[in-house]
């Protein structure tokens, strides 16, 4: 495979090319005016996202999604900071059992975790409700956003909180006007790929939704298994928007080299 | 920031929401382990037995992992060639790596509903083989074990690239070079110095599919179908229709079995790979 350095190129290639493809097709489909899923589609309409728009199951859904997501990415940001950096700046020695801890659900196949999750929401009796979900997805963030968060406040100098001290500035002057502010990019990238993890999960999600409530994801896996209908492929389509959306802002703010970044955290 | 200050009692409350999220994830497990070995009257390894003895149970068993095993070495066996380009195109590296990291994010009910169109009896596919006249009748691309292992490699192909590059990365140019100035051919170097510094990105990413795919419930649902389940089938089912979580759980307890004794056995085929390699 890699014995020719050209054959390898172009395998590269096609296999690159053959990533986005599935999500291609969806998004030509979105835009048939056909009642079936037909590819290439025979003539252009927007009649699916229409159905959509006023079929009120799926703004609702979408709502859900974005909100959840949102109070989601904010939580464990917060959560991970203030741990990230108490174990950083106070208890070194701590860092290694914490970082141990807050893997761990890395190593959970989804749907053992899902199975746990249920267990756990339910005995709070916050099956179907939307704090249940967050706290599944709280759970299930957790190891994601707390490497951006530990890289950028291990990469700063710490000549620089000196200083500050030094200058009489206090701990939380320093936080405040310092540590946060040089962070930033770190905290961006744990608020949006936190944001984009939560709002994109069905495995752990669908066992946790109820009558009055669930997920666009969960929402499309549920009508997958019933109908193929194209109105499927343009929901689908402004979820991979969404997506495609927040990746290209996290590369303009805070750069994508973080997720090729070698330094075993 | 390593300065390291003496703590105080009142900012080690700092670090009391992670320890609530950490607790009740604990507390999760725990509850997993108590429902798994008990049934609706109490103490009782009855679902194990279950799981364990019918054969139909087994097969189930058998497939979730041996997809899983040809799903883990097909991704990364797919993801050199794309980690390797993106690796020497250091100029379109940035560019490249959205096409990478978007399929990776969107949502794998997305990907897998992509696949459902792709590979139906009436599908894209299907439809262009029947076109050109090269088929007659549909192949059967889905409902199948084929459906189910193209589904979940192509979802899980992104991290194996993104693994493996990250390994890629932190090899120093120089020595591929330096390699090359010695008289080394490309393969010799890619054998000799490419490869074998790029295992631990491949193993990690070996692992982490492994075991994604034998947690997978979505995937196997809709490309597999119910006459080809999975473990995470079964578990969908048991929650969903039958509300049997203590059966449900069972069940996750075998999967988290399954994790933990590959983990161990991959970290074992790791060390030695490695050793022999340098």
């Amino acid at each position: 495979m890699t014995a020719n350095p050209k054959l390898s190129t172009w395998a590269g290639i096609l296999l690159l090319i053959s990533l986005p493809a599935p999500i291609l097709i969806i998004i030509g489909a979105s835009f048939s005016d056909t009642s079936y899923i037909q590819f290439p589609p025979e003539g252009l309409s927007l009649r699916w996202y229409r159905d959509a728009l006023f079929d009120p199951r799926w703004p609702r859904a979408f709502a859900i999604s974005v909100g959840i997501a949102a109070v989601t990415a904010v939580i464990v940001t917060i959560v991970n900071f203030m741990a990230a950096y108490y174990t950083q700046r106070h208890a070194p020695k701590l860092a290694t059992w914490l970082e141990l801890a807050i893997f761990s659900p890395l190593f959970f196949p989804h749907a053992a975790m899902g199975v746990a999750m249920v267990a756990l929401v339910a005995q709070f009796g916050l099956i179907g409700t939307a704090p249940g979900i967050v706290l599944a997805h709280l759970i299930v963030t957790l190891p994601f956003s707390y490497r951006p968060i530990h890289i950028a406040l291990r990469s700063l100098d710490p000549d620089l909180v000196r200083a500050a001290n030094v200058m009489g500035a206090s701990e939380w002057r320093a936080l405040k006007d310092i540590v946060i502010p040089m962070c930033r990019s770190g905290i961006l990238t744990s608020l949006l790929f936190a944001g984009i993890i939560s709002f994109d999960e069905a495995t752990v999600t669908m066992f946790l939704i109820g009558p009055n409530i669930s997920t666009l994801p969960v929402q499309i896996f549920s009508f997958v298994q019933d109908s193929a209908t194209p109105v499927l492929a343009a929901i689908s389509t402004i979820s991979v928007l969404i997506t495609f959306l927040a990746v290209v802002i996290l590369d303009r703010v805070a750069g994508l080299a973080f997720f090729v970044r070698h330094d075993g955290a | 920031m390593t300065e390291t200050q003496p703590a105080s009692a009142a900012k080690a409350l700092l670090l009391l929401p992670v320890l609530v999220l950490l607790g009740l994830f604990f507390v999760s497990v725990f509850q997993l382990f108590s429902n798994g070995f008990a049934d609706a009257d109490g103490w009782s390894l009855r679902y194990f037995r279950q799981i364990l003895n019918r054969s139909d149970y087994q097969v189930i068993f058998a497939r979730t992992i041996l997809s899983s095993l040809t799903v883990a070495l097909l991704s990364v066996a797919l993801s050199y060639p794309i980690a390797l380009l993106l690796w020497r195109l250091e100029r379109w590296r940035n560019t490249l790596l959205i096409m990478v990291l978007v399929p990776w994010l969107v949502s794998l009910v997305v990907r897998t509903y992509g696949w459902l169109v792709l590979l139906g009896p009436k599908g894209v596919i299907n439809g262009m083989l029947a076109w050109t006249g090269i088929i007659e009748q549909p192949l059967a691309l889905m409902f199948n074990d084929l459906g189910i292992v193209i589904g979940l490699t192509h979802v899980l192909i992104p991290f194996a690239v993104i693994s493996i590059l990250s390994s890629l990365l932190a090899i120093e140019s120089n020595l591929e070079e330096a390699s090359g100035v010695l008289g080394a051919s490309r393969f010799q170097t890619f054998r000799r110095i490419v490869l074998p510094l790029s295992l631990p990105g491949a193993f990690t990413a070996l692992i982490v599919i492994f075991l994604a795919s034998i947690g997978a419930i979505v995937t196997p649902i809709v490309l597999g179908g119910m006459s080809h389940q999975f473990v995470g089938s079964q578990i969908y089912q048991e929650v969903m229709y039958t509300f049997n979580l203590n059966k449900a759980a069972a069940w996750s307890i075998c999967l988290l079995a399954i994790s933990f004794l590959s983990l161990l056995l991959l970290k074992a085929i790791e060390r030695r790979l490695i050793g022999t390699l340098e």
